[in-house]
C-alpha cells in the first residue's frame, strides 16, 4: 500500500494528553525555541523534545525512514551553512579563529580556504539543536493522533465547522490521491517513461513531470464535483453541526497547557530581558 | 391516509446554463411508497439530470432553467432547504469512492447527522441502527479506504439510511461491483422497498435490475421518457441496443432486424494475430509467486502462457490477484519466485519499458493517462520514450489514429475528446509503440451496454495485435468476445478453458463470485447447435 496511516494506539506519554492540549503546548514550545541563540537554554527544549520521543513507543522500525530523512536535511544544511560561513551575521561581529584549513590544491589560481572560528561553531551547534528539537517534536504528530480525529481537534481549536471538516476530508483524501497517482505512474510507465531519466534544467524537468501531474490533477477536479455534491446532498454547511467524536479535557491536559503556557512566558521575559542570546563558551574563544 | 404521492413530477423541463438545448423535457412521474422504479437510459439520456432535479442539487448546485413541479411527500421540493430535502430524498451516487467522506465507516455514516445537528447520543443510535439494518454492524470502526467496493457500497448507503429518508435514489449503483456484490445489493434494495421505502433506481444494466422486479420502469432518450409504464412492457418499446436486456428478450427483438455487421464481418479468431503462425507462444509465466509481506502470497503456482491469436478474459473476485498477475505481464511487477518470459527473454532481466514495445496496457479510465495538448503529441510519447526515430514516429502516430478511427483529430486536446473517444485515444497510444499484445484492465468499466459493445468490437477488429487480454467482472464479455478464459481466485489460477468449457459449471461460477447471465444460459442451452458462444443479437440469426 502506497499510503498507510501511521498512527496507532500506543499508549504513549504524548497519546496521553488531549491532542487540542498538545498542539497549544507544541505553539509554546515552537515560539520558546526561536527567541534563544544560547545552545544551554536550547538543550532544555532539547531534553523535552527528546523525553517525548523515547516515550513515544514508536519503534524505530516504523519511523526509521523519516528520521533518516529529516537527520539527513538537517545535517546537509548545517554543515552547507558551517563551511559557507553565511547566516548567524547578524548575531556576531567579530570571529576567533580555533583553526584555519587550507586546501592542497588551487582552483583557477584561488586557495580554497576555511577558517573554523568558535562563533562559526557555536552558530551551527545551536541552530542544529534548534531545528532537532522542533523536528522530533513534529514527526511524532502523524504516529500518535487518529487520523479521523484532525477534524475535531481544529473545531475544538476554535476553527469554525467549514474548515475544520477539511482538515477531515484531507486526511479521507490522501490515501486515494495516492493512489491515483501510483496508477498514473503505472500507466505511463507501461509507455515507457522513465521517472528516473529525468535530465535538463528546472524548466525541463517539471515540463518532464506533465505525464504524471497533468492526469492527476485532473481526475482530483473532475473527482471533486461528485465530493461536493456528495456533502449537499447530506446537507453540509446549512448549520452548526455536531461532532460524533467528542474530546474532553483532563486534568493532566490543563497541567501540560499551563506548562506550555509559562514555558512561552518565561522564554519571552528571559529574552526580553536580554538572557539567552548567542554565547559562546569563554574556552574557545581563549 | 389520503393518498399523498412521495415524488409526483409533473411536466418537469431542465436546461443547464451552459447548455443550448433542454437536458430533460416533459417528464411526468409518480411512485408509491414500497416501490422500485427503474429509470434506464444510455449516457447523456438525461437520467442523471432527472436525479439531480429530484435530489434538490438542481437548481441549488446546478444552475439553468427549471420549469415544471416536482413534490416529496406532496410539497414542492423547490421550497423546501436541502436540509428537509435529504431527509426525505437520499442519494446514493454511482462512484462509492468519491462519496465516502469519512476516514472510518462510524464517521461517514454519521455525516449527515452531523450536519443536521442531532445530539451525539442519538447519532451513535442511529449509525448502529443503519449498520445493523444492512447486516455491517462489524465495519463500525474501519477505516473507509480500504473496503472492497461492496463493502463501500453499503456504507454509502448506510450514510444515507441513517437520515431516515423516505425515498431512495440510486444513480447506477450496479456500475462499480463485481457481480456477486450486485447482486447482494439488489437484495437489499427490494427488501428495503418492501418495508415501504420508495426506490428509484438509475440503472442502464437493465437485465440485472429486473431480477428484482421493479414495479415499474422508464426508458429515456434523448431527455425524454419514450416508455413509462409495468415492467412487464419494457421489453417491447426499449431499444435493445441502448440498454442491457436479457438475453431472450434481446434474441426476440434482434430476429426482426438485420443481422448485426460482426457475424458478417471479421470475427475474433481470424483478426488478432492473422497471418502469422497461429498459437506460437509469446508470454510464458512458469510457476510465479509473487508477495508484498513474507508468509502472505499474493500470487501463487502461476502457470501459463499467451499464445498469438488469445483473446483471452480473465475474471475473478476482487482481490483475488487479477491485476497483480496483469502487472506481471507488463513488467510493473517482478515475480519473487519462478520465471516469466516474454518473446524468449526473462523478464527479471527487462526493464518495463523495453516490455512495453511487446505489452501495451490500457488503464480502466483514459484520464489516468492522457496528459499532451494534442492527440499527435499524446500518441508520440510512447514511441519517443521507446527512442524510435524521430523518422517513424508520425507514420505510427497517422498508423494509429486510422485505425482507431480518429484521423483529423490529431490536433485536438485528447481531454476535450468524448470519453469513447478517449478510450481509443488510450488504444492508439498504445498502437503507436507497436505493441503486440494489448492488455485491459476492466476496458469497459463505467460505459453503457451500446459503447461498450460498439467499443470492444472495434478492438477486436483492428489489425495489429498479435493476442489480447483483458479482466473484466462482466462475464458476458467472456461470453461474446474471448476465446479463452482464465479464473483467478486466492492469488492463482482456477480455470484456464475456452469459454464454453470453463463457465459451464453454474456451482463453480458461484464460488468465484460471478453470477451466471441470461446471455450465458442461453448459450450453454444452443451451444450443441451453434458449437461455440455468440452474443445475442448474432443468436438472434444463429439460430432460427
Amino acid at each position: 500500500m502506497l499510503v498507510a496511516w501511521r498512527y496507532k494506539q500506543r499508549n504513549s506519554l504524548l497519546q496521553s494528553f488531549d491532542p487540542r492540549a498538545w498542539i497549544i503546548f507544541f505553539s509554546c514550545f515552537l515560539a520558546g525555541t526561536v527567541v534563544f541563540w544560547d545552545f544551554r537554554y536550547l538543550l532544555f527544549f532539547f531534553a523535552i523534545a527528546l523525553l517525548f520521543v523515547f516515550t513515544s513507543r514508536i519503534p524505530w522500525k516504523d519511523m526509521s525512514r523519516a528520521w533518516l530523512f529529516i537527520i539527513g536535511f538537517i545535517l546537509f544544511f548545517s554543515v552547507l551553512t558551517f563551511f559557507t560561513g553565511r547566516g548567524g551575521m547578524e548575531l556576531y561581529t567579530t570571529e576567533h579563529t580555533l583553526t584555519k584549513l587550507v586546501a592542497t590544491f588551487q582552483i583557477f589560481g584561488w586557495t580554497p580556504t576555511l577558517n573554523i572560528t568558535a562563533e562559526k561553531t557555536m552558530y551551527a551547534v545551536s541552530m542544529l539543536i534548534r531545528v532537532f528539537s522542533i523536528a522530533s517534536m513534529t514527526i511524532l504528530i502523524p504516529y500518535s493522533f487518529n487520523p479521523a480525529h484532525y477534524g475535531i481537534i481544529f473545531r475544538g481549536l476554535g476553527l469554525p465547522d467549514k474548515v475544520a471538516y477539511g482538515m477531515d476530508l484531507t486526511m479521507r483524501f490522501i490515501p486515494t490521491f495516492g493512489r491515483d497517482f501510483s496508477l498514473t505512474m503505472d500507466a505511463q510507465k507501461a509507455r515507457g517513461y522513465e521517472i528516473e531519466k529525468l535530465g535538463g534544467g528546472l524548466f525541463a524537468q517539471v515540463r518532464k513531470l506533465a505525464p504524471l501531474i497533468v492526469p492527476v490533477t485532473i481526475h482530483a477536479i473532475a473527482g471533486s464535483e461528485d465530493i461536493i455534491d456528495a456533502m449537499d446532498l447530506r446537507a453540509f454547511g446549512v448549520g452548526p453541526r455536531t461532532w460524533l467524536e467528542k474530546l474532553t479535557y483532563r486534568k493532566r491536559d490543563y497541567m501540560l497547557i499551563g506548562f506550555g503556557v509559562v514555558i512561552l512566558l518565561v522564554s519571552v521575559a528571559l529574552s526580553l530581558l536580554g538572557f539567552g542570546k548567542f554565547w559562546v563558551p569563554a574556552f574557545l574563544i581563549g | 391516509m389520503t393518498s399523498v404521492k412521495p415524488l409526483l413530477i409533473d411536466n418537469l423541463n431542465f436546461r443547464y446554463h451552459s447548455r443550448e438545448t433542454l437536458a430533460i423535457k416533459n417528464i411526468s412521474l409518480s411512485v408509491d411508497a414500497g416501490q422500485v422504479l427503474l429509470i434506464a437510459g444510455a449516457s447523456g439520456c438525461g437520467k442523471t439530470t432527472l436525479a439531480r432535479c429530484i435530489n434538490g442539487l438542481i437548481p441549488r448546485s446546478y444552475k439553468g432553467e427549471l420549469t415544471g413541479e416536482i413534490l416529496l411527500n406532496g410539497k414542492d421540493v423547490t421550497k423546501l432547504s436541502l436540509a428537509q430535502v435529504s431527509q426525505i430524498v437520499g442519494t446514493v451516487l454511482q462512484d462509492p469512492e468519491r462519496q465516502i467522506l469519512g476516514t472510518k465507516v462510524a464517521n461517514e455514516v454519521a455525516f449527515g447527522l452531523e450536519n443536521l445537528s442531532l445530539p451525539r447520543e442519538e447519532i451513535i443510535e442511529r449509525v448502529a441502527e443503519a449498520l445493523d439494518h444492512l447486516k455491517i454492524p462489524q465495519l463500525l470502526n474501519r477505516e473507509t479506504f480500504h473496503l472492497s467496493g461492496g463493502e463501500k457500497q453499503k456504507v454509502a448507503l448506510a450514510g444515507v439510511l441513517a437520515m431516515r429518508p423516505s425515498i431512495l435514489l440510486l444513480d447506477e449503483p450496479l456500475a462499480s461491483l463485481d457481480p456477486a456484490s450486485a447482486q447482494d445489493a439488489l437484495d437489499i434494495i427490494r427488501s428495503l422497498a418492501d418495508e415501504g421505502m420508495t426506490v428509484l433506481m438509475v440503472e442502464h444494466r437493465v437485465e440485472d435490475v429486473l431480477r428484482i422486479h421493479p414495479e415499474n420502469a422508464i426508458f429515456m432518450m434523448d431527455g425524454e421518457i419514450k416508455y413509462y409504464g409495468p415492467t412487464s412492457g419494457f421489453d417491447k418499446t426499449v431499444d435493445y441496443h441502448e440498454v442491457k436486456l436479457p438475453a431472450e428478450m434481446i434474441i426476440e427483438r434482434a430476429k426482426v432486424d438485420p443481422a448485426p455487421q460482426r457475424l458478417t464481418t471479421l470475427r475474433k479468431e481470424t483478426v488478432v494475430g492473422r497471418g502469422k503462425q497461429m498459437g506460437e507462444p509469446l508470454v510464458m509465466f512458469e510457476d510465479i509467486a509473487f508477495w508484498y509481506e513474507e508468509g502472505r502470497p499474493v500470487l501463487h503456482n502461476v502457470n501459463f502462457t499467451i499464445n498469438r491469436g488469445d483473446v483471452i478474459a480473465v475474471l475473478g473476485p476482487n482481490g483475488a490477484g487479477k491485476t497483480t498477475l496483469v502487472k506481471h505481464a507488463i513488467g510493473l511487477l517482478k515475480p519473487k519466485s519462478g520465471r516469466m518470459t516474454i518473446d524468449g527473454k526473462d523478464s527479471s532481466q527487462t526493464s518495463v519499458a523495453q516490455i512495453a514495445q511487446t505489452l501495451g496496457y490500457v488503464f480502466q479510465s483514459p484520464s489516468h493517462m492522457l496528459f499532451a495538448p494534442t492527440v499527435e503529441e499524446e500518441l508520440a510519447f510512447g514511441p519517443t520514450n521507446l527512442k524510435h526515430s524521430k523518422e517513424v514516429i508520425p507514420q505510427e502516430v497517422a498508423n494509429a489514429l486510422e485505425i482507431v478511427n480518429l484521423s483529423g483529430h490529431e490536433k485536438y486536446p485528447p481531454l476535450a475528446l468524448s470519453f469513447g473517444q478517449q478510450k481509443r485515444v488510450s488504444i492508439a497510444a498504445i498502437l503507436a509503440m507497436q505493441s503486440r499484445i494489448l492488455v485491459m484492465d476492466e476496458p469497459t468499466a463505467g460505459q453503457d451496454y451500446k459503447n461498450y459493445l460498439g467499443f470492444m468490437d472495434s478492438i477486436l477488429q483492428m489489425p495489429g495485435f498479435d493476442a489480447i487480454l483483458f479482466i473484466t467482472h462482466d462475464i458476458d464479455m467472456a461470453v461474446i468476445y474471448a476465446n479463452r478464459v482464465i479464473m483467478v481466485n486466492d492469488g492463482t489460477l482456477v480455470c484456464d478453458a475456452a469459454p464454453p468449457e470453463a463457465l459451464k459449471k453454474f456451482d463453480f461460477l458461484r464460488k468465484n463470485r460471478l453470477v451466471p447471465t441470461s446471455l450465458l444460459k442461453t448459450n450453454l442451452d444452443l451451444l450443441p447447435k451453434t458449437g461455440r458462444f455468440y452474443s445475442a443479437e448474432e443468436l438472434a440469426h444463429v439460430v432460427h
